[in-house]
């Protein structure tokens, strides 16, 4: 089962939303984690093991944890200040240990299902082994790369003291495994959900429009324009060597704007059942195509992980000692500029170095995370260039003119960095590029265009609701609530809307014979 | 706090630090400039930013980056 199943939308969802509302309060928080749990089951079978040991892990260290900090704060009481600094250390280092055990304990099956493997092909190409080594191929409990992290982001929080933890098991065990976002997440911190998740407030009729309207969006994008997308995409990956350059860059284009449809609709569809609950899961994207260079794309684009590398990694390997040496030294030798390009630098490699790790274990996600490594961190050093040479130019870096080119570069860029996380591997890639200019033929290219899946309806269905995308987007970058504003109009209109995104899925959806769905990408990672 | 005001405007000239109450949420502070704010901070105020301490809350005026100092200068 995934969240575009109609199987979720139509039975699984609704008997949860029944059997929900039915019970008091209390038991309402209870009936989501047993649907959570099937949920979870449906797909994952006896893997559902893992999700137990962690959330059980996470739990008992939380709750140690805050044990400790509460006898902290009692012996600090009557305390001098001498004496505080060494209570505080004494808690520190105890508190330390469990938390450095419980990262370990959960890394440990991330590693074990995810990267194994990959590091055992890795050994083989690093040192020429001949021979085999084993290789043990298994499945991957679901959604185990999203829940890790907030299992870990949880364990760092209650540690740093910036929230308390939970005493409710219940609670612990839904955060990590609440069913709309166990398989794609977004990746909550408890902090997001802390007030809603466990609160069991009744589905109101609003919550129910609300979120099923967001459903909708969600399966608008799916199966009108990712699904569309995929044969077209499948087959110039694939047999780049058949077809002409125009049509491999289309396929390049197609692909990312196939990713964004599928990812950015997961997300509507979850973020819209969890609507439903009451329950606020925050944001993944923000219109990532209106960025003006890749760190802000980055702040736009799968807004969770973003935000769980910049708080658990990046400030943290910033400011850590050995760090703060290296830019203490070449700050009293180069100025403080550099400086912190070096203290960000060292930090960045090592956020995009995981970066890709994270999206998978292999070669063409590590090129993935590094060509962005390397774009963000140019873009740094460049940047007051860049301003001077604009100056000298007397270029108005606020011109509409030039903020376009600016968003016009940046999504040049993006194309070409999902090029390679799509590509068979990192050579392919680039010789899809090598085509791109070598077999640059019009004549061949119209010849074939019509060839790959999509008729002229099909091309024409597919600009149409990218029109509608866009107006919605530049709508919402301009602040205006469109979801607001359709709610405060009279019945009718309402109605309508809601029935034509409908008929619209019904009829444009691209399912049945002659189109292939998208697997849910992200469900993978 | 003229120290401090001294600073961010030789990092950021252009922004107005008495009106400006979104420095991170607006952007005008990007992960590298907080980065260098801190380390300026802690060589300026002999004080030691807790990564714990740096969310944008923290961050988005001058007066709330001025509160975090005498914060942790009252709890050192």
């Amino acid at each position: 089962m995934n969240y575009f199943n109609i199987i979720y939308g139509f039975l699984f969802l609704p008997i949860v939303i029944i059997l929900y509302n039915i019970m008091p309060k209390k038991i309402r928080p209870i009936i989501l984690l047993i649907a959570s749990y099937v949920f979870y089951f449906l797909i994952s079978k006896k893997l559902i093991i893992f999700i137990i040991l962690s959330s059980l892990s996470i739990y008992l260290a939380t709750i140690l944890m805050q044990k400790m900090t509460k006898e902290k704060n009692e012996s600090m009481q009557n305390a001098s200040k001498e004496e505080r600094k060494i209570i505080k250390e004494k808690y520190k280092r105890k508190k330390k240990i469990i938390l450095i055990i419980t990262i370990i304990f959960n890394f440990a099956f991330l590693f074990y299902f995810k990267y194994l493997n990959f590091f055992k092909h890795l050994l083989q190409d690093l040192f020429k082994i001949t021979g085999n080594l084993k290789i043990v191929k298994h499945l991957a409990p679901i959604g185990i790369s999203f829940y890790t992290l907030q299992a870990i982001s949880y364990v760092i929080d209650v540690y740093n003291e910036k929230i308390e933890a939970t005493p409710n098991i219940g609670k612990v065990f839904l955060y990590l495994s609440f069913f709309p976002t166990i398989m794609e997440g977004p990746i909550t911190r408890f902090s997001d959900v802390n007030d809603t998740i466990y609160e069991g407030n009744k589905v109101t009729y609003h919550n129910f429009c609300f979120g099923y309207q967001r459903i909708l969006w969600g399966f608008f994008k799916k199966y009108i324009i990712a699904d569309r997308l995929n044969i077209f995409v499948k087959l110039t990956f694939n047999n780049y060597f058949n077809y002409s350059g125009l049509t491999v860059a289309l396929g390049i284009i197609f692909y990312t704007i196939l990713l964004y449809m599928e990812f950015s609709g997961t997300m509507d569809v979850v973020i819209g059942s969890s609507e439903i609950f009451g329950i606020n899961i925050p944001e993944n994207f923000r219109q990532p195509f209106f960025s003006k260079n890749i760190s802000e794309f980055w702040s736009r684009w799968h807004i969770t992980l973003g935000l769980w590398f910049k708080n658990y990694i990046f400030y943290p390997v910033s400011l850590s000692k050995p760090v703060k040496k290296i830019t203490t030294f070449v700050k009293e030798k180069l100025g403080s500029r550099i400086s912190s390009l070096v203290m960000g630098g060292i930090s960045l490699f090592v956020v995009w170095f995981l970066n890709g790790l994270w999206h998978g274990a292999g070669y063409t996600f590590l090129f993935f995370g590094m060509y962005h490594f390397f774009l963000i961190i140019t873009g740094n050093i460049l940047e007051p260039l860049i301003i001077k040479i604009c100056d000298k130019l007397k270029i108005n870096r606020q011109n509409p003119f030039y903020k376009g080119f600016q968003i016009f570069k940046t999504t040049i860029l993006i194309f070409l960095g999902e090029l390679f996380f799509r590509a068979n591997s990192i050579k392919d890639a680039f010789l899809m590029l090598k085509r791109i200019i070598t077999h640059f033929n019009l004549n061949t290219f119209r010849g074939e265009i019509f060839t790959l899946g999509l008729d002229i309806k099909d091309f024409l269905v597919i600009l149409i609701a990218l029109l509608i995308v866009l107006i919605i987007s530049i709508l919402k970058e301009k602040g205006i609530n469109i979801r607001k504003e359709i709610s405060t109009q009279n019945i009718v209109i309402r109605f309508a809307l809601y029935y034509a995104l409908i008929i619209g899925i019904i009829v444009f959806g691209a399912y049945g014979p002659g189109y292939a769905p998208v697997d849910p990408i992200y469900a993978d990672f | 706090m003229e120290k401090l005001l001294e600073i961010l405007k030789e990092l950021e000239p252009d922004v107005d630090y008495d009106t400006c109450e979104n420095l991170v949420d607006g952007r005008y502070f990007d992960s590298l400039t907080i980065l260098t704010l801190i380390s300026e901070i802690e060589d300026n105020f002999d004080v030691e930013i807790p990564t714990v301490e740096i969310i944008p809350e923290n961050f988005n005026s001058a007066q709330k980056i001025w509160n975090l100092i005498t914060k942790l200068q009252e709890e050192d």
